[in-house]
């Protein structure tokens, strides 16, 4: 009896025109999200390799400046010198000896890499850069290419396959079962339906399954395409795994909206208001609560502009300027070891710009700890009020999976803070010191690698979404289930 | 057999039906005749279990009606004023669908059979019923109680609106099924039809059954008069 109506109304669905419309509409819209995401994922790793290739590029001219320098020493005899910066190229040792020059003016770029669903959904991605220039310079320097004022906005990112899911997928269901019950009502089949040995439930089970499959074939479908066109690392596990979790929350996701057509027309009235109000729930879940969400997020934790930051850095130099002499005491100070032999007061610039960054970095600290902290509670308020709207659940799952979350990247800023500590620590211990670099040294450079964050910590992220997704979907979906008990087909 | 004992429905602090009992036997076509607003089509959909009592019982072939709602509608055909069809589909599919839904099948020769055995030209089988007029669409209705092999008919002003041709073929038509041993209720404005079709005649007034008559027993006139007596309410004479 269910197959029979399920497959009636499948092809009742396949018959309707405005329906073959809007897939139409939905299939352009995914091509182009597939190709704009993919778009901004390969602009990001081509950009990183670009960058690092250049550096990279740097350091070996310098390092093959030592070659020479080295070959040349061994030939003619003498002493393997580090090169003071105010030495003329050409003469001496090359700068390629000076560990100060090496770590300071060239960087190491290290690299976020995508995930295979990266392009999926871009998330911040796409202003949060996922290469990061690794020096002596102080972080903010190193961060200055991140948008910090970057609005948590969830309702307006960019045209993804995140967005399509999120924003126009709900349409498509919507269309396919605004009037489930009221266009029979209407239509008079409804009566001469149940005047049959069939319950009203069974009946909407049935229109609801059917229905459901068509989307199940189109999520798997269009999801399947994506993937293997802009998706990357096919071959391994976790981006199978990532998959799976994307057509989950997929899955829950339209479940709701299904369940809100449902609630609406078990209700509702006729297909028009059925329609009107509908439509009314997606303008308010979808496009108005998430930019409520995100207005209250940077109403309650402003961050402090990026204008402070910059003017706070700059007045940290100015200061550091005006009295170097003092700062580099209190440098030395601080590091008794470093102090040159006989040279109390080595006026060299490298370690003066070094002392300089390093009282930057500790005016600056605070401000930029404080700015992190306010985009961290901001974060975490929304995915307090997430609960508010399936949109928003949605959009923190995707990112999640996608691994173009805010706490993913937060973690690899962690990491690359700790690489930026390792970069300074090895190159300023080597200059201050007069250490002449030798070629085979530059082997032993501190390398970066982003170590994955255990994929636990992902699904414990995920979970809350998820679940809330999950009870939204059936509180929906039971209270209509439980009143079509006392559905009256003939209401007077 | 269809059976009401002292059924009754409010709609809100309206009385729609107020205490019927009815009884209508295997090989009977019982004419429930009425103003709008009489109660006709309420005591219709409480047998459909479109509607639930307020009190008192419905019944087919035995079968409570509200205790078991689906065994009783494996046993009802219903024929509403307009029956109503998938549009898109034809004639042949439409009455697939619903004798399927009612736990039937058959080839697809049998079924062409029910649709011209109700009258249906040969050609429109296969076509799409939203072209179909009313009285088309009526035949549909019959071939679909016909397929569903239905113990009692409800039957909703079926024949109102229909030209007198398509009125007759139809009324043919239910004294087949009546022949075959069918309980056929049907609630209708036509007391010529009800004198020529049907085997008795309830009149009901403000939910309330005012008289039951046999067909064989009166003319057309006298039901003419005794209709428009109840209507006046002056009728009380002739009650049983």
């Amino acid at each position: 009896m269910l197959k029979l109506i399920i497959i009636h109304e499948t092809r009742q669905l396949a018959r309707t025109g405005a329906l073959w419309s809007i897939l139409a509409l939905l299939v352009i819209a995914i091509i182009f999200a597939a190709w704009s995401g993919g778009r901004s994922i390969d602009r990001q790793v081509a950009g990183a390799q670009a960058a690092e290739t250049f550096e990279d590029g740097l350091r070996n001219h310098m390092r093959a400046d030592t070659e020479k320098y080295a070959a040349k020493v061994l030939a003619a005899g003498g002493e393997y010198q580090f090169a003071s910066v105010r030495h003329a190229p050409g003469a001496g040792p090359p700068q390629g000896t000076n560990a100060g020059a090496v770590g300071a003016e060239t960087s190491k770029f290290v690299t976020l890499p995508p995930t295979g669903l990266a392009a999926l959904s871009v998330g911040q991605s796409d202003i949060q850069l996922n290469y990061l220039p690794v020096s002596l310079a102080t972080t903010l320097d190193m961060t200055k290419n991140l948008e910090l004022e970057n609005p948590i906005n969830l309702a307006a990112g960019s045209f993804d396959i995140a967005f399509v899911v999120i924003f126009l997928l709900p349409i498509f269901i919507l269309a396919m079962s605004y009037d489930l019950l009221s266009s029979e009502q209407e239509r008079g089949t409804l009566a001469m339906i149940l005047a049959h040995p069939i319950s009203i439930r069974k009946l909407m089970a049935s229109k609801i399954i059917s229905r459901a499959a068509v989307m199940l074939a189109v999520v798997l479908g269009f999801g399947v395409i994506a993937l293997l066109t802009v998706g990357t690392a096919l071959d391994a596990a976790d981006t199978w795994l990532r998959f799976g979790l994307w057509i989950v929350a997929t899955l829950l996701y339209l479940a709701f909206w299904f369940a809100l057509a449902v609630l609406v027309n078990v209700y509702g009235k006729n297909s028009a208001s059925n329609g009107t109000v509908l439509a009314g729930i997606w303008l308010i879940l979808v496009v108005i609560v998430p930019q409520l969400v995100s207005m209250l997020a940077t109403t309650v934790y402003p961050a402090p502009s990026r204008m402070e930051l910059t003017i706070a850095a700059r007045e940290a130099q100015t200061e550091a300027e005006k009295n170097f002499m003092s700062k580099l005491d209190e440098y030395y100070y601080d590091h008794l070891e470093f102090v040159p032999e006989g040279d109390e007061k080595a006026m060299d610039f490298l370690t003066l710009a070094q002392a300089n960054n390093n009282s930057i970095e500790k005016a600056v600290r605070p401000l930029y700890d404080k700015f992190q902290e306010q985009l961290n509670k901001q974060e975490a308020l929304v995915q307090r009020f997430q609960y508010v709207s399936p949109a928003i659940m949605m959009q923190l799952a995707l990112n999640e999976i996608s691994g173009t979350s805010a706490n993913r990247y937060e973690h690899f800023l962690d990491q690359v803070y700790d690489f930026h500590d390792e970069w300074k620590e090895y190159f300023s211990t080597k200059f201050l010191q007069r250490y002449p670099l030798k070629p085979a040294d530059y082997d032993d450079f501190p390398e970066f690698e982003y170590s994955e964050e255990p994929f636990a910590a992902v699904l414990a992220r995920l979970t809350p979404s998820l679940l809330g997704m999950l009870i939204l979907f059936l509180g929906v979906v039971l209270v209509p289930f439980m009143a079509l008990r006392k559905y009256q087909v003939a209401a007077r | 057999m269809l059976e009401a004992i002292n059924l009754k429905k409010t709609f809100g602090d309206y009385d729609a039906l107020k205490g019927l009992d009815l009884t209508v036997n295997p090989g009977d076509i019982y004419c429930l005749l009425g103003a709008n607003g009489a109660g006709k089509t309420t005591t219709i959909n409480l047998f459909l279990n479109f509607i639930n009592p307020t009190s008192g019982t419905a019944r087919v072939c035995g079968i409570d009606v509200m205790a078991d709602p689906l065994e009783t509608k494996k046993l009802l055909a219903y024929i509403p004023e307009q029956v109503m069809l998938y549009g898109n589909l034809s004639a042949l599919e439409n009455l697939r669908y619903f004798a399927q839904l009612g736990g039937h099948d058959y080839t697809e020769a049998e079924y062409k059979g029910f649709l011209t055995r109700c009258g249906l030209q040969n050609e429109a089988v296969t076509q799409r019923v939203s072209q179909f007029s009313k009285g088309m669409r009526q035949k549909v209705g019959v071939s679909i109680a016909l397929a569903k092999q239905a113990k009692a008919l409800l039957l909703d002003e079926p024949t109102s609106g229909l030209d007198p041709k398509a009125s007759n073929e139809f009324s043919e038509l239910l004294i087949q099924l009546k022949n075959d041993g069918a309980s056929i209720l049907m609630a209708t404005h036509d007391l010529f039809r009800a004198k020529q079709t049907g085997t008795r005649i309830g009149i009901m007034r403000e939910g309330r059954m005012m008289q039951e008559l046999g067909t064989e027993d009166v003319s057309h006139a006298d039901i003419e008069r005794i209709y428009l007596e109840h209507m006046h309410g002056d009728a009380s004479r002739h009650a049983a």
